[in-house]
């Protein structure tokens, strides 16, 4: 139990309920920081923490608050991002479930460290009975003087609203989240200006994952270095990996950052499901290049998988065995994105769906010796050159699958076409 | 400023500008779609991207700022590259119908399909069909499938007029821009989205299948129908050598000018243009004793009657009806001949009455020049039509082109008692049998001149259309009728264009000289 953070208290009975909270030291973060710590300090604990961000792109948490200008006469949010949108992913929704008061409190603290007086959580909108317990645990949080006008008596004033989505993997991308929010159609917005400038109604606001905030309190009561002895150096703390497919014992298990992918695989899911051999493993929610079953010998934490031309994202690990297709995994990938592409950016917008289209025909029996160079074409016409980062989020998997395994896909097109 | 580096050419630039405008103000173009000046970057077509040295991705032209010795490469391989990806989705799902578009020869994915395309179509899959024709507005078509998602006519009607009667629908490849639950645009600016549309998806009905923007020809004009005085295209047709075309005007597009319309225009003066062809008055009309006549021997009969009178004394029976749409310079003239020369005092504006404004370029005011003609003087408001036509013995009459419905009840009662009437008109209209003579005269579009604005902006134009038959500028016919009048021949002697009178004008009245 001690090398946990988020999930350490999972398993006590009614641990979504303030008073089981509170009993298991609860709360006792806000109260060190607002009763005993400058802003100041905090952003330098966080800082020193090395967090680094959980929703996928991995920016140091501290670092971003930091860039909320200090001097700003507006209004400054947070918004904390609950979207979890990343086919695989479903970390954020079991922390929100079990202990949504552990979000509160990081909420707490960050916005008292950044100025902020108003918080939204923006939560994927299928996650309906999940916002409802987070709204009960609001509504607690404020009867017990955690939130409102005067929290604990120290003069901070926190509001915190509960914003549910309709259902658009666009909007976990934190303008586009933004725009949702302003009650808009969930678009990406140009930047800069960055949303730490100007973000919800133009104002400065830090956008957070669920998990980055959740380790506020933990960071706030043991100090930086604890947190970044539970991880590495520079990328400190627990990450909650997601694992699905066919593993014998799916699920999350929050382990130190850098955990080997292999160990995770076979100690803690379980390995292999009867009968199934490893073929595949994305090690980060969908969007992640795909590693090949000789490539899971890797540790899993940011640095480490850009090195193997991959990304830890969401820690999300989605296990392919030998039975699947890989054109199925294909196929799943490109209807994805080509229904998620929010219709804004030329090659994103067209280029999702024309291979889309490809993958369909090869699915059908119809593929050309040129379809796979020609998706690889269209892949790199959306890599890097997109307004967002969704066109990547396609093009890395769709990429790596290809170049991975060509011959397999090669082998569903008929000969002589 | 500072110093950057397009394609290797050095320029100083100020700071905050954009790498778009920097390349653009040294006449380096880098194609975009989605990007109009009238607007904030949108960055969504993604054709303007360009290389920046020390940048790992291709770089928005449209919305970077210039930094300091930045090196920007705007032909680059991986630059050409991206633009024909670009390209090559918008086409793949394009209908290309260019046949049957009437934005062919115009249209800027024909453009840059021509200077970076060309090549063969590999998509090899089932384009998305969509409507091809809705109705979203009383002058508008859009085609949903020729659409490539700008958004430009989305953000005019949310940040220009503020109607916001359009909007984006859909997800991914159904992405669609639509009117909303089908209330249609509806505002006085609506044709600027067929002009700011850059390919075929929104068009002008009013010019839907009548001929091809490459028969055309575009000359500068100004618009006559309020007193904002917007800068305006005429486009023409030139008279294709193969067959005869039913009118000249085609379309009014809009022409920038900052300081008076911006980019737009409105859609009266957009749509109303049909008076520059229909019913014109090319032929002079005699309908009195003098059985033939041409201008030589009409001035000549007009100039002797008008001396005449002024020398026995008779000025006051000399009445003049005229209206602002004649140039500050023909104002000038009528000025000059009439009032000082020849002491007429009965000179009486007919001008459309007002109407409402809008709050944006249409004014109350339904004719051009009204602020004109007050700086040169002339009282503007209206007459007592009874005083006037009392002892009038020759009437004088320059009519806009609306002038049938601006001449009233008790006008055209009056004209009967009066002994010579003169009317010099650009119309075949009702009233014209009443005259004595009518005299073709050309419109604003057809001469050369200048006119004031409502804030009192002095702007030239010039002909952009020829003038039909025997019709004559006002401007003309006054130096010509002044020569023969012969009190002041030194003076007028020097006028042999709107020019030269301005010139003369300006140095007489302040008001045109600080204006200069």
């Amino acid at each position: 139990m001690a090398d946990k953070i988020l999930t350490k208290h999972f398993g006590l009975e009614n641990l979504f309920k303030i008073d089981v909270y509170m009993k298991n030291d609860g709360y006792s973060a806000v109260k060190k920081a607002l009763s005993g710590m400058k802003p100041d300090e905090i952003l330098e604990e966080v800082k020193a923490a090395n967090l680094r961000g959980r929703g996928g792109a991995g920016f140091p948490a501290g670092v971003k608050w930091g860039f909320v200008p200090k001097d700003s006469e507006k209004s400054k949010y947070l918004c904390v991002n609950a979207d979890e949108g990343e086919p695989g992913t479903f970390k954020d929704r079991y922390i929100l479930n079990h202990n949504p008061h552990l979000l509160i409190e990081g909420i707490i603290i960050a916005s008292y460290c950044v100025g902020i007086n108003t918080a939204f959580i923006y939560i994927r909108g299928e996650y309906e009975a999940v916002a409802l317990r987070l709204e009960d645990a609001i509504s607690a949080a404020y009867e017990n003087g955690y939130l409102g006008d005067d929290i604990l008596g120290t003069g901070f004033k926190l509001d915190v609203y509960v914003h549910r989505g309709a259902g658009a993997y666009i909007c976990g991308e934190e303008t586009a989240l933004l725009e949702s929010l302003e009650g808009k159609r969930g678009n990406p917005r140009l930047k800069p200006p960055f949303p730490a400038s100007v973000g919800l109604f133009d104002c400065p606001t830090v956008i957070n994952n669920v998990e980055t905030i959740s380790n506020i309190p933990s960071i706030i009561i043991n100090g930086a270095d604890w947190f970044c002895k539970m991880g590495l150096p520079k990328d400190g703390g627990t990450r909650i990996f997601g694992v699905s497919g066919m593993v014998k014992n799916p699920g999350i298990f929050e382990l130190p950052v850098g955990m080997s992918l292999k160990k995770i695989i076979v100690e803690h899911a379980g390995g292999m499901k009867e009968g199934k051999t490893l073929k595949a493993v994305i090690p980060g929610g969908m969007s992640a290049p795909i590693l090949k079953a000789d490539e899971i010998e890797i540790n899993m934490d940011f640095d480490a998988l850009v090195e193997a031309k991959s990304m830890l994202g969401s820690a999300a690990i989605i296990v392919i065995d030998q039975d699947t297709s890989m054109l199925d995994v294909l196929k799943v990938i490109t209807k994805f994105y080509s229904h998620e592409s929010c219709g804004q950016c030329t090659p994103c917008r067209i280029g999702n769906a024309w291979i889309n289209k490809i993958v369909k025909r090869i699915a059908e029996g119809g593929g050309k010796r040129e379809d796979l160079d020609k998706i690889i074409q269209l892949a790199n016409n959306m890599m890097g050159k997109t307004l967002c980062p969704l066109g990547d989020a396609a093009a890395m998997p769709i990429l790596s699958i290809i170049q991975k395994f060509r011959d397999e896909l090669e082998s569903y097109i008929p000969l002589g076409n | 400023m500072m110093k950057i580096f397009i394609d290797e050419r050095e320029l100083d630039v100020a700071p905050g500008m954009t790498i778009l405008k920097a390349a653009e103000s040294v006449g380096i173009k880098i194609p975009h779609l989605c990007y109009h000046k009238a607007f904030l970057p949108e960055g969504t077509c993604r054709m303007c991207l360009v290389e920046i040295e020390g940048l790992p991705k291709l770089e928005l032209a449209c919305s970077t700022q210039v930094r300091d010795g930045m090196k920007i490469s705007t032909k680059s391989e991986r630059v050409i590259e991206a633009r024909k990806g670009v390209l090559e989705c918008l086409l793949a799902e394009h209908p290309i119908d260019c046949p049957i578009c009437d934005k062919a020869g115009e249209c800027k994915l024909q453009d840059y399909y021509d200077e970076y395309g060309l090549f063969e179509s590999e998509f090899n899959e089932k384009k998305e069909r969509r409507e091809k024709k809705i109705e979203i507005g009383k002058n508008l078509i859009h085609d949903q499938e020729r659409c490539i998602l700008c958004r430009r006519c989305v953000r005019f009607l949310r940040e220009i007029t503020k109607t916001e009667e359009l909007g984006v629908f859909q997800r991914g490849i159904h992405t669609e821009v639509s009117t909303y639950e089908g209330i249609p645009v509806d505002n006085n600016y609506s044709g600027n989205l067929a002009e700011i549309c850059p390919v075929g998806a929104i068009t002008d009905k009013d010019f839907r299948f009548k001929t091809r923007s490459w028969f055309l020809q575009s000359r500068e004009s100004i618009c006559p129908l309020c007193s904002r005085g917007c800068n305006i295209y005429i486009d023409s047709h030139t008279g294709f050598s193969r067959f005869s075309v039913p009118k000249r005007v085609y379309r009014i597009k809009t022409r920038e000018n900052q300081m008076i319309n911006g980019y737009w225009i409105c859609d009266k003066g957009r749509y109303e243009y049909a008076y520059l062809d229909q019913e014109r008055l090319e032929e002079i009309i005699v309908n009195d004793s003098l059985d033939s006549g041409s201008w030589p021997e009409i001035t000549v009969f007009l100039a002797g009657e008008l001396r005449r009178l002024f020398k026995m004394k008779r000025s006051s029976r000399i009445g003049l009806i005229i209206q602002s749409w004649l140039s500050n310079e023909e104002l000038f003239l009528v000025d000059k001949i009439f009032r000082n020369d020849l002491n007429v005092e009965k000179i009486h504006f007919l001008d459309p009455p007002e109407e409402q404004a809008d709050d944006f370029l249409l004014t109350s005011e339904r004719s051009p020049n009204r602020r004109g003609a007050k700086e040169l003087g002339f009282e503007l408001q209206s007459a007592d039509w009874d005083k006037f036509f009392a002892d009038i013995e020759l009437l004088l009459v320059f009519a806009s082109p609306f002038w049938n419905d601006t001449a009233n009840e008790p006008l055209k009662a009056a004209l009967d008692k009066i002994n010579t009437k003169v009317l010099l008109s650009s119309h075949v209209q009702e009233v014209n049998s009443a005259f004595d003579i009518v005299l073709p005269m050309s419109l604003i579009a057809e001469r050369a001149g200048s006119l004031t604005n409502v804030v009192g902006s002095v702007q030239s134009f010039y002909p952009a259309l020829d003038a039909p038959g025997d019709c004559k500028p006002a401007w003309k016919f006054l130096v010509e009728l002044s020569r023969k009048i012969a009190m002041n021949n030194d003076f007028y002697g020097q006028f042999s264009s709107p020019e030269s009178i301005r010139k003369v004008m300006n140095k007489e009245i302040s008001f045109f000289r600080e204006e200069q």
